[in-house]
Order: structure tokens, then sequence, then C-alpha cells
């Protein structure tokens, strides 16, 4: 018999280790997925106790979270798209040019290794003809 | 367009058109074609307002006002916007357009390659603008508001050089002299509207169930002779406001700076239509200034002695420029002269006699003032008579126009300023003689004004000669630039200096074409009315324009005697200490320093100080949290990391506390 302890410690495990994600990583993808974690453990919570009282509160609040959640994704994931463009890096610690004036940067002990960086494919702007390079045969259909 | 009501409301809108076009045009890639706007509206506002003329002449009633539109309203009182088009506001009207549109041909020229070429042209119509409304309204807040609309013009002219700290000041100086005016001005109105009894703003109406200002004031007044005082209070009033626009004695000392602006902007602003708009305000206002003797010779009195002071510093003036401001200064004192006998002489006559002046003055003013700016243009910005001379050959088109325009100024006969100074001088005489009080006073201000018209020719031909005769000298500023300036500016020159010939014998001495289209005006009709003086016959007086020629080729004879052989200037021995008193501007302004300028600046030392210990206090204020904020900034540093981190510990510590209180 599963119980409601159950669940909660399910939540809590997930919970626990999107804290621990969140805190100890500097990509900027992972830690918004341990964000996400945390957020879900959060509803797993929620729905059981909506089946503890034996009620639809909870899982009301959950769809919410879920809808929530889903924006969310689409606004930052479409933020570190931005950032990525202008640094080249998912580093969280490379944007702390936020900081407070006067207020000296802290050292990085640990910098991340580098990766060279590949051209990024790029598409003809809208309504011009795509240059074929030259020594590329046409593709027949 | 028919109606002479909507005609002059083009007029009007004309220019505020041409104002927010030559504001468009100034960034962009019309830069260069600003001026035409300006230029084009006051040529068509000019020629519909000649058309007013003519048929506000044909009319049956001679006058015109608009409905009433509450412009506002609070409780009882509301003011009106409504618009008078008589003969005198059509005269006006037609005067400030046609010459406007002339100094804008000629500005065209003058500011080109200028950095805020579309920046001047939009004031300029602003201007314009302006000083149509001022003419047009019917009402003393509009006219107050129009007043006020020239006044920040002119400020912003006068100042159009401002990275130039004498402009600035020029400037300052300007808008504050008449600011102390308009103080008097606003009170005026005020105490004449207690005289109505507040029970409208309207000057003039057509309608005899509501009558006017103008109207009800005169029915006050002779019910109850004891509200003469108070009229004569308010009307003196009013008169310090026609003091400060006008520049008359002792508010008078910002004009001579003012000629820190452009030269199309002294002849426009500060020679020919602004610097007239207190003689106007005071012909408008002749029904009320008609019968109150009192104020009427204080009037005359302020006109006659800023004619002669003005004359006199004039004359040994070497700015160009301020030679012909002081004489602007000097003319309008004339003009108040002229207003200041009407109800001594008839109202009619000594109005007209006024406006005729006005009228002709501005043509030979605004003729004066371009040649000026066109010999400035020459010279390379130099205006200062010792650094040039003998200009005659170089210029010989602007020395043809200033030559003109100076002889009308002199009054050599059969010129404008000739006929239109006779006018003057006669109503004068005829006030000298008439059976109302004061007369002994108008007798001596007829002295005086001979003695004006004597050192008027003198100074006028000084800088006559001192500019175009004797040997060639041409300052190093002039590079380039020195020879005759170019057609766009030369044809204004020339069209004014025809109008500086001949408008004065054309509308005056022989058919009396001007004095019969003015007294035809319903308010100067009024005025005699309630004056009850006597008539002065429209002939010519041989003794007076005798007189007033022998003066004025005396003043032209005594310059070519000292000047003909050109500069550096020698002023002979005898003439010596004169000559200092008037370069010093007979200490008028020293004075002012020491009285107004001293103490006020002494008085904004003190409430500097007072301010720095104001500010002190709060920058002591303001330094706690400055401080706290110092010890509290490291925690910004920039890192998410860092930031969750306190974010769960401070949890962790919120839980633990919250946990342990509830078990407890």
């Amino acid at each position: 018999m599963i119980t409601l302890w159950h669940y909660l410690a399910v939540a809590a495990a997930l919970f626990g280790i999107g804290l621990v994600g969140f805190l100890t990583r500097r990509n900027l993808i992972v830690m918004f997925l341990c964000a996400e974690m945390m957020l879900q453990a959060v509803g797993i919570n929620l729905v059981a106790f909506a089946r503890y009282h034996g009620n639809l509160h909870g899982q009301v609040f959950v769809m919410f979270i879920v809808a929530v959640a889903a924006c969310e994704a689409g606004v930052a994931l479409a933020l570190f798209l931005m950032l990525y463009r202008r640094g080249k890096s998912l580093d969280s610690a490379d944007w702390a040019a936020i900081r407070e004036v006067g207020v000296p940067p802290a050292s990085d002990a640990d910098p991340l290794p580098t990766e060279p960086v590949t051209a990024e494919p790029q598409l003809a702007p809208a309504g011009v003809r795509p240059v074929q390079p030259a020594n590329e045969e046409a593709a027949r259909v | 367009m028919s109606d002479p009501i909507s005609r002059a409301l083009v007029v009007l809108v004309l220019p505020l058109a041409a104002a927010v076009l030559a504001a468009l045009f100034s960034r962009g890639v019309l830069r260069k074609a600003a001026n035409w706007p300006l230029v084009a509206a006051c040529a068509a506002a000019a020629g519909l307002a000649v058309g007013l003329v003519a048929r506000v002449a044909e009319a049956p009633k001679h006058q015109f006002v608009s409905d009433a539109v509450t412009w506002f309203a609070a409780g009882q009182f509301s003011a009106n916007f409504t618009v008078n088009v008589d003969p005198l506001s059509a005269m006006m009207l037609a005067m400030v357009t046609f010459i406007a549109t002339w100094i804008a041909l000629f500005s065209s020229g003058y500011m080109h390659g200028d950095r805020g070429y579309g920046r001047f042209f939009a004031v300029m119509s602003l201007f314009v603008f302006s000083m149509c409304g001022l003419v047009l309204a019917n009402n003393f807040l509009l006219l107050v508001a129009f007043w006020e609309g020239v006044g920040l013009c002119s400020y912003l002219l006068v100042g159009y050089y401002f990275e130039k700290p004498s402009a600035a000041a020029a400037a300052r100086k300007a808008f504050l002299v008449t600011r102390l005016g308009d103080v008097g001005l606003i009170l005026g109105i005020f105490m004449l509207w207690r005289l109505t009894g507040f029970a409208t703003t309207d000057l003039v109406s057509t309608d005899p169930a509501r009558p006017g200002v103008f109207a009800l004031i005169t029915k006050s007044v002779a019910a109850d002779p004891a509200r003469m005082t108070e009229l004569t209070i308010a009307l003196l009033c009013l008169f310090c406001g026609a003091v400060g626009k006008s520049a008359q004695f002792p508010l008078y000392v910002w004009l001579p700076d003012a000629m820190e602006g452009p030269t199309p902007v002294s002849a426009l602003i500060h020679a020919a239509t602004m610097v007239t708009a207190g003689v106007y305000l005071l012909a408008r206002c002749a029904p009320l200034f008609a019968i109150c003797s009192d104020a009427q010779v204080v009037v005359a009195w302020i006109g006659g002695i800023t004619a002669l002071l003005a004359a006199f510093i004039a004359l040994a003036q070497t700015d160009l420029k301020r030679v012909l401001a002081y004489s602007t200064v000097s003319q309008l004192g004339f003009m108040f002269l002229a207003l200041g006998t009407a109800g001594a002489i008839s109202p009619a006559f000594a109005v007209t006699a006024a406006m005729f002046h006005l009228f002709t003055h501005a043509f030979f003013k605004a003729l004066l003032f371009l040649s000026a700016g066109s010999v400035m243009h020459a010279m390379g910005g130099v205006i200062d008579v010792r650094q040039f001379g003998g200009l005659r050959k170089l210029m010989p088109v602007t020395h043809v126009t200033f030559l003109c325009g100076a002889a009308a100024l002199a009054g050599v006969p059969l010129l404008s300023g000739f006929w239109s100074k006779d006018l003057v001088l006669e109503s004068l005489a005829a006030a000298g003689e008439s059976d109302r009080p004061y007369t002994g006073a108008y007798f001596v201000l007829l002295l005086v004004a001979f003695a004006t018209a004597f050192l008027t020719a003198f100074y006028t031909f000084r800088a006559y000669f001192l500019t175009f005769w004797g040997a060639e000298r041409v300052p190093e500023e002039a590079g380039h630039h020195a020879h005759e300036s170019p057609l766009i500016m030369t044809v204004p020159l020339m069209v004014l200096a025809v109008g500086a010939v001949f408008v004065g014998a054309a509308v005056e001495p022989f058919n009396h074409l001007f004095s019969h289209f003015l007294e035809k005006s319903p308010t100067l009709a009024q005025a005699s009315a309630a004056a009850g003086a006597k008539d002065v016959p429209h002939a010519f007086n041989w003794t007076i324009a005798g007189l007033s020629t022998l003066f004025a080729l005396a003043g032209v004879g005594l310059a070519f005697a000292l000047y003909r052989r050109g500069g550096p200037e020698k002023v002979p021995a005898a003439l010596e200490p004169a000559f200092a008193l008037s370069r010093n501007k007979l200490y008028v302004e020293d004075a002012y320093e020491a009285a107004v300028v001293k103490p006020a600046t002494a008085l904004a030392f003190l409430a500097k100080a007072f301010d720095g210990l104001i500010d002190g206090l709060a920058r002591l204020v303001s330094a706690v949290p400055r401080f706290v904020g110092q010890w509290a900034r490291p925690i910004q540093n920039g890192l998410v990391q860092f930031y969750a981190l306190s974010m769960v510990l401070g949890l962790a510590v919120f839980l633990t506390f919250v946990v342990f209180r509830v078990t407890r």
C-alpha cells in the first residue's frame, strides 16, 4: 500500500536533488532543469495531498504549475539562447557583471573548460535567393 | 473670406502655420528651406491685410467684432476669445505683415548658413503670429497673452547667439526689465475691470445691449467723478506696461542691449513692431486716456524726457546698431508725446499723429537697421564705426538706402519722417494753445521735441558720414565678405527705401488718406466724444514745418561740417564734455547698476550662502543610508549561486525557527 508518506518521500528526494543541483552546477540549462525539478516536487506534494483529502484542489494547482512552467521554459530557454549568442558560453558566472558598482568580481577558482566554437549554420534572409556554392552540384529531385 | 473677421483670422493663423512648418524643417533635409514658410506666410498675410484695410474703409460700420468664444470661465467671470477689426487694428496688421515680409526675405540672405537657421525662422514666425494676435485682441486677457508672446519671442531672438555671454545677458535683461512694466500692466487691467464691476472683458462690442469695457468705464466715471482718481491710477499702471515694452524712460535700458540679437530681429522686433506695442496699447485705450488729463500729461512728459535723453545718448555712441536703438527709443518717445496730447486736443488727431509716426517710423527704421545689417554682413560682423569707414564705393546700394532712411529719420523735408514728425509737432503746438489744463507743459514739450529733432538729425548723419564717407577702411574680420550684399538682401532694402521716401507723402499730407481712415475707428470717435476737446484742422502749419526743417537741416549741416571727412572721429574741444556725458549714457546705467543690480547681486549671494547651508544639511542626512549601503553592498556580487545559497540558508533559519517555536 502506497501511503501519503511515500509520495512525500519521493517529492522530498526530488526537491533535494534539484536544490543541490541548482547550487552546485554552473551551466544555465542544467540550473534551469534543477529549478524545474524543485517545482515538480512541489507539484507531487500537491497531488498527494489532494488524494489524501479526497478533493481536487491540489490537482487544479498542479495544472496551473505545469502550464506556468511550460511558459517559463519557453522564456528561459530563449533568454539562454540570447546569452549564449553574446558570450558563447552558458556559464552563469560569466554574467557577474550585474553585480553592484564598486564590488570587486568574485575570483573564479575553477574555470570551466573552453571548447572550440563552431560557426552556426546561417540561413539567407527571407526573400533573398540563397547563394549556391560553386563546387556543389545542385540537388536534383 | 469675404468677411473681414475670417480674413483677419486667416492673417493670424498663417504665421502660426509657418512657425510649425519652420520648426519641422529645422532638422531635416529641408533645413536650408526653413525661411520659405515665413516669407510665404507673411507675403500672403500682407496681401490679405492690405485687402482688409480696403474692406474696412468701405464698410458702413468700420468695426467688426468676432462672435465671443469662451476661452475660460470661472464663476460669473468669463474671458472670451474675440478679435476686433477696426481701422486701427487693420492698419497695424497691414504694416506688421508688410514689413515682416521684407525683413523675412532679407534675413533669408542675412542668416544664410547659420547653424540655427530653422530655429530663427520658427521663432520669427511665432513672433509675427503673436504680434498679429496682439493687434487683433479685443480683450485685455488675450492682449496680455500675446503681449507676453511677443516678449518671449523677443527674449528668444535677442538671445539667439546664446553661446555669447553678452547675448544671454542682454536677453535676460530685456525679459526682466519688460517684466517690471508688465506687473503694472496686469495691475492696471485688474483695476480697470474693477471699474466696470467685472461685467465684461471685451474692450469694445457691436452689441448695444452688452457694452464693452471702454463704454462701461466712460459711463461709470461720468456718473461718479470721484472715480477719476481710480481711473488715473489704473491708466498710469497700464502705461507702466507700455513704458516697459516700448522702452521709455526709466525702463529703456533693455533696448540698446537687445541689439545683441541678429540684425533682422532688431529691425522687425526692436524697431518696427514689438516696441510699438505700447504705443498701440495707448492708442487702443484712447477713450480712457482722453478723459484723464492727469495721466495724459505724465504720458507726454515721459515721452518728452525719453525722446531728449535717448537722442542725447545716441550722439556719441560708436556702435552703429546702438545709435539706431537709441534713436528708436527717442522716436517712440515722440509717439508718446503725440499720444499724451489726446484730450488736450482732439484724440482723433493726436492718436492719428502718433500712429502715423509709428507707421513711417516702421519703414525708415526697419530700413536703417537692415542697411546696418548689410554693412555688418559685409564687415564680417563688425558694427563699430571706429573700425570701418568710407564704404560709399564698396556698397553703393546699401549706401543709398541708408541715406534714404537717415534722411527720413532726420526729418529732411518731403520725406516720410518729415510729414509724420510734423503731425506730432502740430499736435503738441495745438495742445500748448488749448483751453485744457497743462498747456504750459505741452509748450515746454514742444521745445523739447524741437531740440530732439535737431539732435536726431545730427546723430543720424554723424553715423552716416562715419560709415560711408571719407577714406575707405575695412576691418580685418571682413575678409572676402567686403562687397555689396546679394540681391536677396538688397531688394528688401530698395523696397523699404522707396517706402521710407514716399509712403509718408503718399498717404497723408495731400490727401489725408491715413488720418481719414484712422478717424473712422469707432473707439477714436468715442474718445473724441468723451474728451470734447476742440478739433485740430488738417491744415499745413508753415511755422511748425519751417522750424522743424530748420532744426533738421541745422543738425545735418553740423554733422556735415564735423564728419564729412569720415572717421576716425575728432570731437571739437568745445563739445567734448557733452560727448563724454553721452558716451557714458548719462550715467543712467551706472546708477541702475549701483541702485538695483548691486543690491540684487548681494542678496543673491546671501541667498546662495543660505542655500549652501541647507544643502549641507540635506547631504548629511543622505550620508547615513550611503554609509549603510557601503557596508551591505558586497553581498550583491553577481553570482547566481551565491544568491540562491543565501536564499536557502535564510529559508533554513526561518523554518528552524518556525518548527521549534511550534513544537515547543
